[in-house]
């Protein structure tokens, strides 16, 4: 094991190899307070990678419902469950929020690769603590859909009190989109036990060697999201390759620029944004204060990584939903929670603007610009005075090519009264 | 009787083994596993590939002692092993995909095909007992004693009622197949008093004693025969020849089984007129139910909106 620094955690922390840092990192944020769960990007991504024989059950994105659904079923109480065995109540937090190297605090409990220590199975010990799922795990990527936790009763007749309050639903449930978070330091890179899984030194993007492959399933076990998967006819793992061929910008759609992926591009509730993030030495994020991802994790801080705690820094990012309860929030995005959602709820002028760049062109936007509009209104929203500006965002891909100009406000167009009911 | 396996069951289940999943597996036959199996991916043409791929799955099945249980219990049903000229066995995904079924092509050779979750190798015990159960289903489809047909013989019913039928043809079956394993002192799929509390939901209508003499027939009964469970499955309420309103009896405009008949003596005379139209032969004392009052008064101008109690 080498010590490894996870500025997700805020400290040191064991993996099996050294760390290595690619030029660039692919990221993306999830806003899900948008999601509205139609599954366009599932459709986007098995239509384009996985329709062929022996994929039938493979899904690289899916969406699921929180807090019942999940693909494999329960993938994330089961790790949870396994890391509580291995620490028992010592999965905690602590620690004041430091800069880029520790946002969050500081995680006090194990990751998967520590936890994983004293985690035996036929071979000794493992690399990272995990579990295969079962056949029935995977057979149903929808299961739960649409369901609340449900934790008033029901009574014929009548509603239940309370549930439309914010922030706290009595009863909720909410969409969470799920692709690989091309780690930094990917549990199933660690397990391979032939060395075919790599980390591409261009853009940290993920990927499985076919060739080398040999169908151990060890990196379906090891990574905490279940994010690899066995395909049977050809007897050898397959995962989301982020759509890497238009990250290098090879689709011609984008003119020769780097694209987001197509579940990115797909999405209409425009919930997404994925860019390229670039790096220092120590593997925690280079200051670009104009980039749309860096200004949303670092700056405002309204997007937070996924399970932050099982340690393979994922490159995925969540605006978290303002409605549901916060501890269960506070688990399954950090204690960055209750700040993000402040945020999020009354967001100032700039995070307003940058918000507008979420699904608004399909290629990468590396850089942006605000050109300050009118006041539109002021308000109150929970308490804090907030103001709406008819600002306009500009976005520049990397070469300096403008690729995106939008206005906070959405343009509104008065049909001439002789056309009003036609198109 | 030839035992054959499918492709991905054999995988799944030596996985089992090879990923920890079922313990007492020495570590370095595991070992020797993965090396003999990453030898294979050099093959290049994909039907070798396949088939040496099936020939190590099936020879490690066997070293792993996979095959026994299949073969001991099977032993257990010598008319099944005589009968059958193919049992398969594949992979199921799921619970509810899981179970026994007979195929006869048209030359009359008979083929099984048990679906199995490979988690159950896992517990060589009540892999055991799901064996016998599901091997008994096949023992009676096969035996002539049992007089097994496919296609049920129930004249006179409709989709619903057959489809309800159907669900307490399976109920029965497994309440006699259950009721026979225990008699030879084996554990049963399920408990004696799980089945009784599921057939006394199945027969709510009926008075206890009833309800108890019937059960304890089915489950001690050493030869039962598929026109015994047809004769309790068919019409158990004895609605079939009510002509009447009477609880449970199918709607005759709708057909579906009702409790909640309308009141037919104040219907109007609009609304009759329009049923007859469409129904010459049904007559008010047949009655009809509440939603099919409720469908002909929405389409009745004159008629106020329809006050339906209940169903």
């Amino acid at each position: 094991m080498s010590n490894v620094f996870n500025w997700q955690l805020g400290r040191e922390m064991d993996y099996p190899y050294e760390a290595a840092f690619p030029d660039q990192q692919f990221a993306f944020i999830f806003n899900i307070n948008r999601c509205i769960g139609c599954q366009t990007c599932t459709m986007a991504c098995k239509s384009t990678w996985t329709f062929a024989k022996g994929q039938e059950y493979m899904w690289w994105n899916n969406v699921e419902t929180k807090p019942y659904g999940g693909y494999p079923h329960h993938w994330d109480v089961k790790t949870l469950d396994l890391l509580e065995q291995a620490n028992p109540g010592g999965q905690n937090w602590g620690g004041k929020p430091e800069d880029v190297k520790a946002p969050y605090g500081k995680f006090n409990g194990k990751t998967i690769f520590e936890a994983a220590k004293t985690f035996l199975g036929p071979e000794g010990a493992n690399r990272a603590l995990g579990y295969l799922p079962t056949d029935e795990e995977w057979s149903a990527p929808n299961r739960y859909e649409d369901h609340p936790v449900g934790n008033e009763k029901g009574v014929k007749g009548q509603y239940f009190k309370g549930g439309e309050l914010l922030p706290e639903h009595k009863t909720w449930f909410f969409y969470l989109a799920r692709i690989c978070n091309h780690c930094s330091y990917p549990a199933c890179l660690a397990a391979c036990p032939r060395n075919a899984i790599y980390k591409r030194p261009e853009d940290g993007i993920v990927l499985i060697d076919q060739e080398r492959c040999r169908g151990y399933r060890k990196c379906m076990e090891a990574c905490p999201y279940k994010k690899t998967l066995y395909r049977g006819t050809t007897r050898t793992s397959e995962k989301c390759i982020a759509c890497y061929p238009r990250v290098e910008g090879r689709d011609q759609a984008g003119g020769s620029l780097p694209m987001q992926t197509r579940c990115m591009a797909a999405c209409i509730g425009h919930i997404r944004l994925q860019g390229l993030i670039e790096l220092n030495k120590d593997g925690t994020w280079k200051e670009a204060r104009n980039n749309p991802l860096y200004y949303l994790i670092h700056v405002a801080k309204v997007a937070l990584p996924l399970y932050p705690q099982f340690g393979t820094e994922p490159n995925g990012y969540y605006i978290p939903p303002r409605w549901v309860s916060r501890p269960y929030l506070r688990q399954m995005f950090g204690p960055g929670v209750d700040d993000a959602i402040e945020k999020y709820s009354a967001p100032d002028r700039e995070l307003l603007a940058v918000l507008q760049l979420f699904g608004k062109d399909q290629r990468i936007c590396h850089r942006y610009e605000i050109k300050e509009g009118p006041k539109v209104f002021e308000t109150e929203v929970r308490g804090k005075k907030f103001a709406l500006y008819n600002d306009t965002i500009i976005g520049y891909a990397k070469d300096g090519t403008k690729i995106i100009e939008t206005t906070v406000e959405e343009p509104l167009h008065v049909r001439d009264a002789k056309h009003a009911n036609s198109i | 009787m030839q035992l054959r396996y499918d492709d991905d069951f054999l995988e799944a289940a030596v996985f089992l083994c090879a990923s920890g999943r079922r313990s007492g597996v020495p570590p370095l036959q595991i070992t020797r596993f993965h090396r003999k199996r990453e030898q294979l991916y050099s093959i290049l043409d994909p039907d070798e590939r396949n088939a040496a791929f099936f020939k190590l799955h099936l020879d490690w099945f066997r070293e792993w002692g996979l095959e026994q249980p299949l073969t001991d219990v099977l032993n257990e049903f010598p008319l099944v092993r005589e009968r059958l000229a193919v049992l398969a066995v594949r992979k199921s995904t799921g619970k509810n995909d899981e179970g026994a079924e007979l195929y006869v092509n048209e030359a009359g050779q008979r083929t099984g095909l048990l679906a199995l979750k490979t988690e159950r190798l896992t517990n060589h015990a009540t892999l055991r007992d799901f064996l016998r159960h599901e091997f008994m289903h096949l023992h009676d489809m096969l035996d002539p004693v049992f007089g097994y047909s496919p296609a049920l013989d129930l004249p006179g019913l409709n989709a619903a009622q057959i489809r309800l039928a159907r669900e307490r043809y399976r109920l029965l079956w497994d309440i006699t197949i259950d009721g026979r394993l225990a008699a030879a002192g084996h554990v049963p799929l399920q408990p004696r008093e799980q089945h009784a509390a599921a057939f006394a939901r199945g027969y709510s209508f009926w008075p206890e004693a009833r309800q108890a003499a019937t059960f304890a027939s089915l489950w001690q009964n050493p030869t039962p025969r598929q026109t015994d469970i047809l004769a309790l499955i068919a019409d158990p309420r004895g609605l079939r020849d009510a002509h009447r309103p009477a609880p449970g009896a199918p709607c005759p405009l709708c057909d579906f089984p009702t409790f909640h008949w309308a009141d037919t003596r104040t219907l109007a005379l609009e609304i009759r007129q329009r049923i007859a139209a469409e129904f010459p032969a049904w007559l008010p004392d047949q009655g009809l139910c509440n939603r099919c009052l409720e469908t002909y008064q929405a389409a009745s101008p004159s008629e106020p909106a329809p006050a339906v109690a209940g169903g």
